[in-house]
């Protein structure tokens, strides 16, 4: 029973304790007793009365031992800890630039982790904004035998599933769209997307105002409604709470809103309003597009959804697919919308590691150094009677110390950091991505630097505390040079240092390259002073294919008259703008593919004059001329009767694919599989469409008039800056038809730059690091030789009196040190071959033993490594005799 | 005579003592009774109590313990400044009773 009140009596002041533990305890036993009598709740009682009495007799008795007669032990802890703190603090001072630097390199390794982690943690850790992430799953279909991973959905295959599975609480779909929204004062162009009816149920996500669409609404001709996000609903509507009801204009027809969503609904990214998707499950062989995501019920795993989905999938199967073409797949959510950063986070957190471990290695030198140079303090102390464990507490203090000031500056650099690094890539980080640094990025850092402080603070501390007392005492007074251990150890460390910085100069200098080559790839056209603008046309003010083409048709002429416009031309789908509408094609005599799969082929219209504003290069035959482009659009009769000539104008890699390497492309013939032959009239050179880096498919371009698009992007060469002209298009545009809007009217090196932005930073981040690992390598080296030649002043004073040349301990105290650097460096680089090969594509072809990457850094490392160890070694060698003789340390 | 007030704790101990030689669980109880139940001495209030009036010099602990008690316990008596001090307390108490009382019979009469 009276365990816990002698558990308690900790509590009391030591001295009552130890005198009158046994009678309080009686006298304790016995108000307990009494107070049971009395039930649970008195006993309770005098438990608490009793532990505030203890409370009460401790602070009495600080208050009285002001004047403290007798030393307790508990007291006597304070008291230590706080001399240790007073002794390690002068310490530090008297080594005041050491010190400085060892927080220093641990605030660098701090802060790049710190940073990193913050970027890491907000793409992959942290999940979407939405309850149970975790049960969120992309759905979509792919076609292996087409070669393509993702088809997009098919609405009536959508609806099925819908209706049949069983392990999902809810599905939706959506497809990204743009939408023109205008009122009294103008037109905007916005982005939205069309959307099932239960997102909301999906995302988890409730409207700020009004409601979701009803099923009502979400079927094809069903109520023109809307739901607006917040954003929109502030700017253009300036958040009047009246708005639901109202009707609003978007793509030239009245729709009524319904709601206003929160920001976090905008998935999966810059989402402004949102229409009902009103698919018709009744049409057949409709268009495939978009993405679907599912909320899987709880416990419910990816693999159970994917057989679910399939299982629901048979009948489509059974009924129009028998080959298994387009097959429906599940993937968990957050793994389809961070494919693209991970490759690139995965190597920056690897290189952030590897420079913590060099800032690491880079204090545990100093550490051991400073507890080398300190073994006759320490010796001394402990001859005197101080206790080992005290002087490694000690010891400890002054670490923790470091550690501290290291990592509270290496947390507020850090932030800082994550700042300049997402404004370095802005448009390419995904929206929905969070970037704060948290709880357990502290945590993170806190727990690496206790990890530093522990593991490489300590065991130098050890190994100076560890010896027996007379060769401590003892080794630096005779004038030896004393701890060969020791001096091991130092020398590892170093050529650890060597090695790691090796590595990371290696292959940033090669990811550096990489980036070079990429960016001076010939992307195939014509990059500087070009501007491109996309402009849609509403399908309800302009219903007919023939009007589309007549306004392109007269666009084109007016637009080229601009003043400081060269050339002008339209085309549906512009390179690196992120668009891709692939069809399958026939070749008249192809070769037989190796693999059996028809590929894809990028299908563009275009007219004569996009040529020459892009200024493609004509490999064969001709452009496509005005001649081939008739006034009006051709129907499906038109094409499929052959009344007209169908020319046609292909690339490089076409004519390579379908006809082989030297083939001749202009003559020959190619149809899809619904027309009849059309003829090739030229072959261009590729253009880079997917993103210089990409590789670029078999591609075609077809007169505008085969079939026009109400949306197509105007390409202008200027002979001036080219946004300079965007004032005077949209004017133009205006003259025709105010309601039109210019979407992101762009220049062509903004959008190779954009394109080339993550890799820009993805080098340039990896660049620093390698030049911050280089650095503490350097510095390192010349404070472990700085140190060795100190402890070595009195041999060589000795060397020096018997005779020694300069040049002898100048060689002599150079050599073991570029010796040991050597061996780290060349460990290094043979380390650096096997990590950059596991930067695969990213090195874009450099080879990974680039012989003009790897000679400049063994030459930089082993150079600099030189000089680190000669400064120090010219101080030795002009040692003076007499001096270092008399000094006895 | 300026007597310091005493601690209402203290007073119960030396008028427990002034009975005779106890130890501190015997105090204890004497307190309580004497008190009608209204002071119970807490461990460590009791303990540090004895503590500090042995440090005045008001009480004593028996070097011997009376023999039919187990070893363990200690015994306290009461010295003789530990007596003066008490006496003055209880001529303290007992002015302030008197006083009291007058001023109870006046506020009577009123």
């Amino acid at each position: 029973v009276n365990g816990l009140y002698r558990a308690l009596l900790a509590l009391a002041p030591p001295r009552l304790r130890r005198d009158h533990a046994a009678d309080m305890e009686a006298l304790f036993t016995e108000r307990l007793a009494a107070a049971r009598t009395n039930g649970r709740a008195a006993a309770a009682g005098v438990w608490l009365r009793a532990a505030a009495d203890l409370l009460h007799a401790r602070a009495q008795s600080w208050r009285a031992e002001r004047v403290p007669l007798t030393v307790y032990i508990d007291e006597r802890t304070t008291i230590m800890v706080g001399s240790d703190l007073r002794y390690a603090w002068r310490a530090l001072l008297r080594q005041r630039s050491a010190s400085v630097l060892v927080v220093f390199m641990l605030a660098l390794g701090i802060a790049a982790n710190v940073a990193v982690f913050t970027l890491v943690n907000g793409l992959f850790l942290r999940p979407f904004p939405f309850p149970h992430p975790d049960r969120l799953a992309y759905i979509n279909t792919a076609a292996p035998k087409w070669n393509l991973d993702v088809v997009g959905i098919n609405y009536p295959d959508f609806d099925r599933w819908t209706k049949d599975q069983k392990l999902f609480d809810a599905l939706m779909t959506y497809q990204g769209g743009a939408f023109t929204l205008s009122d009294g004062a103008g037109a905007v162009r916005v982005r939205g997307e069309y959307i099932t009816r239960e997102f909301t149920k999906v995302l988890g996500v409730e409207p700020i105002l009004g409601r979701t669409f009803t099923a009502e609404e979400d079927r094809p001709k069903g109520p023109p409604v809307t739901i607006l996000s917040a954003a929109l609903w502030r700017d253009r509507f300036g958040g009047d709470r009246n708005i639901v009801g109202r009707a609003v204009r978007i793509d030239g027809a009245a729709r009524t809103v319904v709601g206003v969503m929160p920001p976090e609904a905008a998935f999966p990214g810059d989402v402004q309003l949102w229409v009902p998707m009103a698919g018709d499950p009744a049409q057949a062989g409709e268009s495939y597009g978009g993405d679907a995501i599912g909320r899987m019920k709880p416990g419910v795993t990816i693999e159970q959804a994917d057989a679910d989905l399939k299982r629901v999938h048979q009948p489509i199967w059974d009924a129009s697919d028998k080959d298994h073409v387009v097959t429906p797949f599940v993937k968990p959510l957050h793994e389809t919308f961070v494919a693209d950063y991970r490759s690139a986070a995965k190597t920056i957190t690897g290189a952030v590691a590897l420079l913590l471990l060099v800032a690491c290695a880079n204090v545990a030198a100093m550490m051991l150094a400073r507890a080398l140079a300190r073994r006759r303090e320490m010796g001394i102390r402990l001859a005197l009677g101080s206790s080992r464990m005290r002087l490694l507490r000690q010891l400890l203090i002054e670490n923790l110390l470091l550690a501290a000031a290291g990592s509270a500056i290496g947390l507020v650099a850090g932030r800082a950091a994550v700042g300049a690094l997402i404004t370095l890539i802005p448009d390419q980080f995904p929206r929905w991505a969070v970037f704060a640094i948290d709880v357990r990025v502290v945590a993170f850092a806190v727990l690496s630097v206790l990890m530093t402080v522990v593991l490489f603070g300590w065991a130098p501390a050890l190994h100076a505390v560890g010896g027996d007392l007379r060769s401590a005492v003892g080794s630096t007074t005779n004038g030896t040079t004393g701890a060969p251990r020791g001096r091991r150890t130092l020398w590892f460390l170093v050529a650890g240092e060597f090695a790691l910085s090796a590595v990371l100069l290696v292959c940033s200098l090669l990811l550096v390259k990489a980036f070079d080559r990429v960016r001076h790839t010939d992307p195939g056209f014509r990059s500087d002073h070009i501007l491109l603008t996309t402009i849609p046309l509403s399908e309800e003010t302009r219903p007919k294919a023939d009007q589309w083409l007549g306004f392109w048709n007269d666009l084109e002429p007016r637009a080229r008259q601009l003043p400081g416009v060269d050339a002008a031309g339209v085309i549906t789908c512009a390179p690196l703008d992120g668009c891709h509408l692939g069809n399958f094609f026939i070749a008249e005599n192809a070769l037989p593919r190796p693999d059996g799969k028809n590929p894809v082929v990028l299908t563009r219209m275009a007219t004569a004059g996009y040529f020459q504003a892009m200024g493609l290069r004509l490999r064969e035959g001709r452009f496509l001329a005005d001649g081939d482009i008739a006034s009006r659009a051709l129907t499906r009769d038109d094409i499929t009767n052959g009344r007209v000539p169908l020319v046609i104008v292909v690339n490089e890699s076409f004519v390579r694919t379908f006809w082989g390497e030297h083939a001749n492309g202009v003559g020959r013939r190619v149809k899809f599989n619904w027309t009849p032959w059309m003829t090739v009239v030229g072959v261009v050179a590729d253009v880079k469409h997917y993103g210089l880096e990409r590789p670029m498919r078999p591609g075609v371009y077809l007169p505008n008039n085969f079939n026009p698009q109400s949306t197509m992007t105007l390409a202008l060469h200027t002979k001036v800056e080219p946004s300079s002209v965007t004032a005077s298009l949209r004017e133009l545009v205006h003259q025709i038809d105010p309601e039109i809007p210019l979407v992101r009217p762009r220049t062509m090196e903004t959008l190779i730059e954009q394109s080339t932005a993550l890799r820009a930073a993805f080098s340039w981040m990896l660049a620093v690091f390698a030049s911050l690992a280089f650095v503490l390598a350097i510095g390192g080296a010349y404070g472990v030789a700085t140190y060795l030649v100190t402890q070595r002043t009195r041999e060589i004073g000795i060397r020096v009196a018997l005779g020694a040349r300069t040049a002898d301990v100048f060689r002599s105290v150079v050599s073991s040190g570029v010796a040991v650097v050597a061996g780290g460096v060349a460990l290094g680089l043979a380390g650096s071959v096997l990590v950059a090969r596991q930067l695969g594509t990213a090195l874009f072809g450099v080879s990974t033993h680039d012989a003009s990457v790897l000679v400049p850094v063994t030459v930089v490392l082993v150079g600099t490594a030189l000089l680190a160890n000669g400064l120090p070694a010219r101080r030795a060698a002009r040692i003076d005799p007499m001096k270092s003789l008399r000094t006895d340390g | 005579m300026a007597a310091e007030t005493l601690k209402p704790h203290f007073f119960y101990i030396l008028l427990a003592l002034a009975e005779g030689d106890r130890h501190g669980l015997a105090i204890a109880r004497d307190a309580q009774a004497l008190s009608g139940g209204s002071v119970r001495l807490w461990p460590a209030t009791l303990y540090g109590s004895l503590d500090e009036l042995r440090a005045r010099k008001w009480i004593e602990e028996l070097p011997e313990h009376p023999e039919d008690e187990s070893e363990r316990k200690r015994y306290y008596r009461l010295t003789r400044t530990g007596r003066a001090a008490l006496n003055d307390e209880a001529d303290r108490l007992a002015r302030l009773a008197r006083l009291a009382r007058a001023r109870t019979r006046l506020g009577d009469v009123r």
